[in-house]
């Protein structure tokens, strides 16, 4: 029977289409904290930073691009000024190992004349520290391919696997010199792989949905300062 | 019949959103492993950066700094088992990152440059500062004394970690040593931030670069305090 034969390219179509249409299941949980108020924005910006002191478990620099081009896209976007501009303009005040840890701390560095009025020129208004990252909790099981004389390829098994992302974020006001609050977001997810000559995979976009999930909580939150 | 079977244990590959782009991706891994026999590893690493002017206030005096031969032709190069030959050349750095360093800590800087003293006491700027004919307080001389790096295959981390330690040396213009100290930089690229080709280059380039910036951001910091330093400070009225 003519056209019942599929070629090996077709079949990478296919499963690469597949791909890109189902996805796997992700629960996310998000929280929030608030300690004080927000003022309106204006035309201050705010900074998405990652804490690099630590020797394990940074966070990623794509999720900190993913989480910076979020909060400053859609109708309710906030300014933001990237990561590396603003950690350039105050050097070395903000360098992994000279960083403030804690409020008190950015106390004393926004203290420094040089450095207040160089945040100030340059208009941050919020510090918003990220902390977390993904992991892979989980794994299980094989998918074995084969490639046929002719050139025909099939693969059998199933493979599975779990993500997990857990972030927070610690938003500090500079020019108030205080801790706002802090937004956190969790996310699960199981991405898994059948196979039967074609192999079908659902991937569970963990770490994407994380990173909206608390691009849209930080935006909330400060667009919405108004809860005490 | 099937002519060729390969299997998938582990799904690291499989992170992104396909995973026929990713199988092919890895087919393709294996065989040219494959095909190289496992002569892979190793990086080659040119730094050629500074760093931003430090946002310090400047102490004021007149300062000369010597950049030795030694120091603008620096060269790491180090063999890792199982891992290849890593080379990190870090010469081309130095003056950029601190001439930019100390245009901002001192009210007025001199440049000179020559080769590297034959013994660790002797003053090598000597000759340079007599036929540069610049009138100044003192002298610095930083030198690479150590490089140390390591790569995730080695501390079984994520991380690849470059450390540099500088020896400081801050000399009166007669030649006498005023103080002199470690200045120790430190850097790390997570792994996780790069793609599979050129990994190892890139990190160890960007550990190399956060390593200059954690030295420069120390000694920007903290020279007013080094002990020796300190003293010959409140000795010219600029004590803290």
């Amino acid at each position: 029977m003519n056209g019942t034969r599929l070629s090996p390219a077709t079949l990478l179509a296919g499963a690469f289409l597949l791909a890109t249409a189902l996805s796997g299941c992700v629960q996310p949980t998000i929280d929030q904290v608030r300690f004080a108020r927000t003022g309106p924005l204006g035309d201050q910006s705010v900074v998405i930073l990652s804490r690099k002191h630590k020797t394990q478990g940074e966070t990623e620099n794509d999720f900190i691009s993913c989480v910076s081009d979020h909060v400053a896209a859609g109708d309710d976007s906030l300014s933001v000024l990237a990561e590396r501009q603003f950690v350039d303009s105050v050097f070395p005040w903000f360098e992994p190992r000279t960083a403030p840890l804690t409020m008190d701390k950015l106390g004393e560095v926004i203290a420094e004349p040089l450095v207040g009025d160089r945040i100030r020129d340059i208009g941050v208004r919020y510090l918003v520290w990220i902390e977390g990252t993904t992991e892979r909790t989980d794994q299980a099981g094989t998918v074995q391919c084969t490639v046929f004389t002719g050139g025909m390829p099939a693969c059998f098994g199933f493979l599975s696997w779990e993500d997990a992302s857990n972030y927070e974020a610690s938003i500090w006001d500079v020019s108030e010199g205080i801790a706002v609050g802090k937004v956190t977001s969790e996310a699960v997810g199981t991405s898994f792989i059948p196979a039967v000559v074609v192999p079908i995979p659902f991937i569970a976009r963990v770490q994407p949905e994380a990173c909206t999930n608390l691009s849209d909580q930080i935006k909330s939150f400060l667009g919405d300062g108004s809860e005490a | 019949m099937p002519v060729r079977v390969w299997s998938v244990a582990g799904v690291a590959a499989f992170r992104g959103a396909g995973f026929a782009p990713a199988l092919c991706i890895a087919t393709a891994g294996v065989a040219l492993l494959a095909a190289l026999g496992g002569c892979v590893g190793g990086a080659s690493v040119t730094v050629n950066t500074t760093v931003p002017s430090p946002l310090v206030d400047p102490i004021p005096v007149k300062m000369a700094v010597y950049f030795d031969d030694t120091l603008t032709s620096y060269v790491h190069v180090e063999e890792v088992p199982d891992h290849g030959e890593y080379r990190i050349d870090l010469g081309a750095s130095q003056v950029p990152v601190f001439e930019r360093v100390f245009d901002a800590m001192f009210q007025d800087v001199t440049r000179l440059g020559g080769k590297a003293p034959e013994n660790d006491n002797a003053a090598p700027f000597l000759d340079a500062l007599r036929s540069s004919g610049a009138n100044v307080d003192a002298v610095l001389a930083p030198t690479i004394e150590e490089m140390q790096f390591a790569i995730p295959a080695q501390t079984k981390g994520d991380f690849y970690e470059v450390w540099i330690k500088y020896r400081m040396k801050l000399f009166a213009t007669d030649g006498t040593l005023i103080a002199d100290w470690d200045l120790l930089g430190y850097g790390k690229a997570n792994s996780d931030n790069y793609g599979s080709v050129g990994t190892e280059d890139d990190a160890l380039g960007d550990a190399t670069i956060w390593a200059l910036r954690d030295a420069a951001a120390f000694l920007s910091f903290y020279f007013p305090t080094v002990d020796g330093v300190r003293e010959w400070l409140e000795g010219r009225g600029l004590g803290a």
